[in-house]
């Protein structure tokens, strides 16, 4: 079933006296499965977070539309928004964006009491996520207590615990050691497997590797696709370097 | 690039970049130039010097305090001002300027605003030096002196005061830049974010204090009393503030954080949680504007009472216009003291009414168990002790116009505050009240210090008796009566009364003390003091304004910078922008409102506090003093709501 729909997506950025015009995406399409994992990969200045904020519905596009169940977001009206977004993205964030002011539990309710959820719901809520995610001891810490790699796993709960469609994930493992990082990316597929549709966006070879599609993005387009299929993750690693290297001594597509 | 021009460059530029902060701070410090300046003129102008003495004392007590808050204010702001530019002197000590060059540019950036300041402020306050001269004249009901003046001693004073003040501010600043490590100043701003602890024994603590304050202010019944206790309960109630914004306030959110139901809703979640921070960084500067607020909305009330009440007052310390006191006239001495005093009024072409003349015994005593004791004072000073007007009965008799007749052992009494059960005692003597007096006609009003007033008729054979059996007092004789015409012809009058009241104690051959008392030679001491109270009560109202004021925007500065990350979040996690605008409303509002509420409760307790005081000043009015204090309250809550709309627009603007 497609979840995710992006169409013919167009981003123009005009410089602060308007005479300059940035190009940052010229023409996005792609679709994504229920239940998939996918991740979007490119140097610095392709257009990665430019798509990731418009696929938050935090940015506009300047063309296209993007299509979630068969509803455009462009047509959400501005008011709804942010309730749009709580109900239906999780986001994890490379910087994990905790609020220091809040202890993990109370990060991880945050967008449930916004959503005015009852106490009683959020506490049960919490249980199965906080132990499948093994912060349950953590819980009433401040993030200023803990690790980054736990900081982390608490951002994936606050984002897990709206249940939403889709999880966007910007760079999550970007400020964690290797460690950290590669615990984090089997929270990802274990979270993956269990049904959630995750969209990645990652600098991070290894972090693609874990993926089920690659998706390439260069000068604000798909430049090329890769599908996992049968391989395991140390061959996906080989295949996006290989791909990675094409794209930089400018292969032409499809290599 | 030479080094020498280096320095006063980079200050430049760091004034101008850093405006937002820096404007506020050069403006305040030109606005306390220009006010010390002008206390200064007031204080030591030849022109004020002939107004009054008070009215001098006045004003250099106005100079010392002016210019004392002047000093712990800038330094404040200066503290706060830092704080906000460590990151800034952090980054320039990693891109490799050395303590000593950052030592060289903050020189010249005070140097730069000494001067800015100096010029400025002085210029303003002598520009403004005459307006506000007028304004004093009119305040004090005299003649505006002609001509325009500046005041040399005033120039100097301000100069050698702020030069100092900025000298310590600099070398405060060089301290801590000395002191400092680069890596902290980068964080600057950022450390700190850990969650306060709840500090319990202060919390509770504060709330005793503040009760203990309070308690003090609500029980005081004596004015005198009132002076020293009032002391001890600002005090008190400073300290009892100091702690509840800092303790309890962080002690009671988080107890409301420990109740799920209340807590984990959309409306309460984000505010509580954010005071619990908020209330750690600012409880400090929230205490200080409580306070401040305080002290403004105290002063310029009680002043303006005290001046709106000016009428009143003299009218209670004089219940006729002219008193006369004659002290043990013997003999015939009464009566020609008298017909003296009627001759100059007649010969003044003047005429007297609403006279009262009686022959008394007043003394000062304690009252104990309805017995007044052996020792009869002349005066006191002791708030429990009483004043009492002991009278013969057939001067009381006199008085009333009828015949008086009381046996040996008998009295009548009239009773201020006090209650007397049928007898009392006095010199060894009990004494039966067959009868208590609801009124007596040469004492009005009760507006002494003293609570506890008696008045006493007993037989005329007692009355000599008591007069004889002591030598500490000696009985009086009390003439006071109205006179019609101008102030001035009252004032000749009085003038020419008194040499005849010398010429009759020469030729009676008696030394006895005469004194008069004239409401019209009382006014103009009274006016200018208390316009000269008004005047420094609405002065230092409007320092302690501006001080409030600058804490105010410097705060929502600090805290929309705090905050800006923190609502960025909030968005991406999916809160709407009306949403966040409702929350940081809702902090915003209460972390604004919280001291001025906090100020109007210490307001409605000191409330009969102050009635006691002005009691000093014979002000019994206490309709007018709660007037005068709901409109200063109104005036004052209405600027501060426009700051806070200007300033909440700043913090907006930072946020979003």
């Amino acid at each position: 079933m497609t979840l995710l729909e992006v169409k013919n997506l167009k981003k123009t950025y005009a410089t602060r006296f308007g005479n300059v015009k940035v190009q940052a995406l010229t023409n996005v399409n792609f679709t994504a499965e229920k239940g998939e994992y996918i991740a979007i990969m490119g140097e610095s200045g392709s257009g990665k977070t430019t798509l990731l904020n418009i696929l938050a519905t935090l940015d506009r596009p300047t063309g296209g539309e993007v299509v979630l169940e068969g509803k455009s977001t462009l047509l959400i009206p501005e008011r709804d928004l942010a309730s749009f977004r709580r109900d239906n993205l999780g986001f994890v964030f490379q910087d994990f964006n905790l609020l220091d002011t809040f202890s993990l539990r109370d990060n991880i309710f945050l967008p449930l009491v916004l959503a005015g959820k009852g106490h009683k719901e959020m506490s049960e809520r919490i249980i199965p996520i906080s132990y499948r995610l093994g912060i349950t001891d953590i819980l009433d810490k401040f993030p200023y207590e803990i690790s980054g790699g736990q900081k982390q796993r608490c951002a994936i709960a606050r984002a897990l615990i709206t249940n939403p469609r889709i999880i966007l994930a910007d760079e999550p493992t970007g400020a964690l050691d290797s460690h950290s990082a590669d615990a984090l990316l089997e929270v990802f597929k274990d979270i993956n497997s269990s049904g959630q549709t995750i969209l990645m966006v990652t600098h991070s070879v290894k972090a693609a590797s874990n993926a089920g599609r690659v998706l390439f993005l260069r000068d604000g387009e798909i430049f090329n696709q890769l599908y996992r299929g049968e391989r395991t993750n140390d061959e996906m690693f080989g295949v996006i370097s290989d791909t990675l290297t094409a794209m930089a001594t400018g292969g032409d597509k499809n290599a | 690039m030479r080094k020498s021009a280096f320095y006063p460059k980079l200050a430049v530029q760091n004034i101008r970049r850093n405006k937002q902060f820096y404007l506020p701070f050069i403006l305040t410090c030109i606005a306390t130039t220009a006010m010390f300046y002008i206390m200064c003129f007031l204080a030591y102008n030849p022109a004020t010097e002939g107004l009054h003495e008070a009215l001098y004392f006045i004003m250099q007590l106005g100079c010392i305090v002016v210019g004392f808050f002047s000093a712990i204010f800038l330094f404040y702001t200066n503290s706060f001002l830092m704080k906000r530019r460590q990151k800034e002197l952090g980054l320039y000590n990693i891109l490799g300027m050395g303590k000593g060059n950052i030592a060289g540019v903050l020189f010249f950036e005070t140097l730069y605003v000494t001067l800015i300041t100096l010029v400025c402020g002085i210029a303003l306050g002598i520009l403004l030096s005459k307006l506000t001269l007028l304004v004093l004249c009119k305040l004090i009901a005299f003649s505006v002196p002609y001509g325009f003046e500046i005041s040399i001693k005033g120039i100097l004073y301000s100069v050698y005061l702020f030069c100092g003040i900025f000298l310590v501010i600099l070398i405060s600043n060089l301290v801590r830049i000395k002191l400092s490590k680069p890596i902290e100043l980068l964080r600057g701003g950022n450390v700190g974010e850990k969650e306060p602890k709840t500090k319990w024994i202060l919390a509770i603590l504060g709330v005793l204090a503040l009760g203990a304050g309070y308690w003090i202010a609500i029980v005081t019944d004596a004015p005198l009393q009132a002076i020293l206790l009032f002391f001890v309960a600002v005090l008190l109630v400073i300290i009892g503030t100091y702690l509840l914004f800092t303790a309890s306030s962080i002690a009671i959110l988080k107890r409301l954080r420990s109740r799920p139901n209340y807590y984990y809703t959309t409306r309460h979640f984000i505010p509580v949680s954010g005071m619990i921070y908020r209330m750690k960084q600012n409880a400090v500067g929230l205490a200080n504007i409580c306070i401040l607020a305080t002290m403004v909305l105290v002063m310029v009330s009680g002043t303006v009472c005290l001046y709106l009440g000016t009428a009143d007052s003299l009218k209670n310390s004089f219940p006729t216009e002219l008193i006369v006191t004659v002290s043990a006239p013997t003999g015939s001495a009464r009566d020609d003291f008298r017909s003296a005093i009627d001759k100059s009024v007649t010969d003044s072409g003047l005429e007297m009414s609403n006279i009262t003349d009686f022959y008394s015994l007043s003394f000062s005593t304690k009252l104990e168990n309805a017995d007044f004791g052996d020792t009869l004072h002349a005066y006191t000073n002791q708030t429990d002790n009483s004043n009492v007007y002991l009278l013969p009965a057939s001067e009381y008799g006199r008085m009333l116009g009828e015949t008086i007749t009381l046996s040996p052992n008998e009295a009548f009494i009239y009773a201020d505050n006090s209650q007397l059960d049928g007898s009392f005692s006095l010199l060894g003597t009990d004494y039966k009240i067959t009868r208590e007096l609801v009124s007596f006609p040469a004492i009005s009003k009760q507006a002494t210090l003293i609570p506890y007033r008696f008045i006493i008729v007993v037989a005329d054979d007692s009355f000599t008796e008591i007069c004889g059996a002591q030598t500490l007092v000696a009985p009086d004789w009390y003439y006071g009566f109205d006179l019609s015409g101008t102030s001035a012809q009252k004032i000749a009058c009085c003038d020419a009364m008194e040499s005849a009241m010398g010429n009759t104690a020469i030729s009676s051959g008696s030394y006895d003390y005469t004194h008069i008392a004239s409401i019209d030679a009382g006014k103009t001491d009274v006016y200018a003091m208390n316009g000269g109270f008004l005047f420094l009560g609405l002065f230092l109202g409007l320092i302690f304004l501006i001080a409030t004021v600058l804490i105010i925007y410097y705060k929502q500065l600090s805290e929309g910078y705090d905050d800006k990350e923190r609502f960025e979040i909030m968005q991406k996690v999916g809160l709407s922008r009306p949403e966040i605008k409702k929350a940081i409303r809702s902090q915003v509002l209460v972390v604004f409102f919280l001291p001025l509420g906090m100020a109007v409760v210490h307001i409605a307790f000191a409330f009969k506090m102050i009635t006691k005081l002005l009691l000093i000043f014979n002000l019994t009015n206490v309709t007018l003093f709660a007037v005068c204090t709901l409109a200063t309250v109104a005036v004052f809550a209405l600027i501060y709501g426009v700051v806070y709309m200007l300033t909440a627009k700043i913090y907006y603007k930072i946020v979003s």
